[in-house]
Formats: C-alpha cells, sequence, structure tokens
C-alpha cells in the first residue's frame, strides 16, 4: 500500500465531488433556514429533526471529512518534507477531523433517537 | 548541491490578482479546517437544550468573537467562490490569461458584496 493514502487521480475527483456537494448544501441550508422566519429553538430544533434535513446533513459531514483531509493533506506535503514530521502532523490532522465528525454524528444520532 | 542563491522576500514578491486568489483560497481553507471543532462544540449547545441555545446566542453576541465570525464568513465566502472558479477552471471556463483575470477579480466583488449582504442580514 502506498504511504500516502489516496494518492493521484481519486483524491482530485473526491475533491471537487465533495467540493460541488457542499457548494449544494451551503445553499440548501442557508435559503432553507432564512425562509423559515423567526431563528428559534424550536424551529431549529425541527429543521435539524427533520428526516430529509438529518440526512443531507450526515452526508454534508461526510464529504467534509474528506474535503478538509484531502485540502489538509496537499498542503501538508507541499510545506512539510521532514518525513517523520510529515506523519507526525497528518496524524494530527486525522484525528481532529474523525474526532469530529463521529461527535457531530453524536449530536445528529441522538436527534433520531430521542 | 545546489547553491544558487534563493531570493525570498515575501514583501517583495508582487503576486498577480489570479496568485492572491490562490494563496487566499489556501488561507481560508485551513482556517476553515481550524475551525471545525469549534463548529461542532457550537452545534451541540444549539441542539442539547433551550438554556444552551440561548447561553449560544449570548456568546455569539459577544464583540470579541464577532470579530472572530467576521474573519470566519470572509474564509467561507472566498472558499466557496475562489472554490467555483477553480471548479470552472477544470471544465476550461476561463482558462485563457485575460479570462483568469477578470475571473479572479470577479471572485473578489462577488465576495465583497456577499460579505455585506450576508453580515446585514446576521448583525442588523
Amino acid at each position: 500500500m502506498s504511504l500516502y493514502v489516496l494518492e493521484g487521480l481519486r483524491p482530485w475527483v473526491i475533491q471537487r465531488v465533495s467540493a460541488v456537494y457542499i457548494v449544494l448544501f451551503c445553499l440548501y441550508t442557508f435559503f432553507s433556514l432564512l425562509s423559515a422566519g423567526q431563528f428559534s429553538y424550536e424551529s431549529w430544533k425541527d429543521w435539524l429533526y427533520h428526516p430529509f434535513n438529518t440526512t443531507v446533513t450526515g452526508v454534508f459531514i461526510i464529504a467534509l471529512l474528506f474535503h478538509a483531509w484531502i485540502g489538509m493533506r496537499d498542503i501538508v506535503l507541499d510545506y512539510v518534507k521532514n518525513i517523520m514530521l510529515r506523519i507526525f502532523i497528518l496524524a494530527m490532522l486525522m484525528g481532529v477531523l474523525i474526532g469530529s465528525a463521529l461527535w457531530a454524528f453524536r449530536i445528529l444520532l441522538l436527534s433520531v433517537v430521542s | 548541491m545546489n547553491s544558487r542563491p534563493v531570493y525570498l522576500n515575501l514583501l517583495k514578491i508582487r503576486l498577480p490578482i489570479t496568485g492572491i486568489v490562490s494563496i487566499a483560497h489556501r488561507i481560508s481553507g485551513v482556517l476553515l479546517f481550524l475551525a471545525i471543532p469549534f463548529a461542532v462544540y457550537l452545534l451541540d449547545l444549539s441542539i442539547e437544550s433551550e438554556q444552551s441555545f440561548a447561553r449560544l446566542i449570548e456568546l455569539l453576541q459577544q464583540p470579541s468573537l464577532v470579530v472572530l465570525q467576521m474573519i470566519l464568513l470572509w474564509s467561507l465566502v472566498h472558499h466557496l467562490i475562489a472554490g467555483i472558479r477553480f471548479l470552472l477552471i477544470d471544465a476550461e471556463v476561463g482558462i485563457e490569461l485575460a479570462g483568469a483575470r477578470s475571473g479572479a477579480w470577479l471572485v473578489f466583488i462577488t465576495e465583497a458584496l456577499v460579505i455585506l449582504l450576508v453580515s446585514g442580514w446576521l448583525f442588523i
């Protein structure tokens, strides 16, 4: 297996596909919340707990996880030449991203359970 | 060993407008990455209870955090709009020099308009 997981054309494609999804999600969320009118705890909760919104937000978390990983990985590969430092930083980035994604999923799924 | 002198005075480098869009896309990307854990924390506050929601609204109105919000708003808007431009360039739209230049200017103009609109909607 290659030292740098996701090397070559595939990350390039993932980066762009996830980018398109993130743009569409941002536009949808922005205008959907805007048209909901008065922003309150109840209206926000109703919005996020709606099955459709929970689903597209879940997909958004996955898209952002990949998008942020590939972007930060490219930057590290550009500027950090020392191999051990590289691996260390990449591992830290991966930890932050996976931790954040799991936390966000927990918030989303609790909304489904309760 | 390569012994050519390296001259990298960042203040003397005049980046073309297309280069500025590009490096700003990278910087805004890093800022957005750093914001991810905090954004999840805010999401948690927003949905946990009525009290935590009220605390979040209070938190977001603190003057010191408004500056941070503006920086992140810029990061998001620039990253989105410059990103759309890069996608168009992948599709071979605006790849010749003149088109690339006007595209870069268009990014900054659109960005300024969107930031004005959104901040007006957020803070007024």
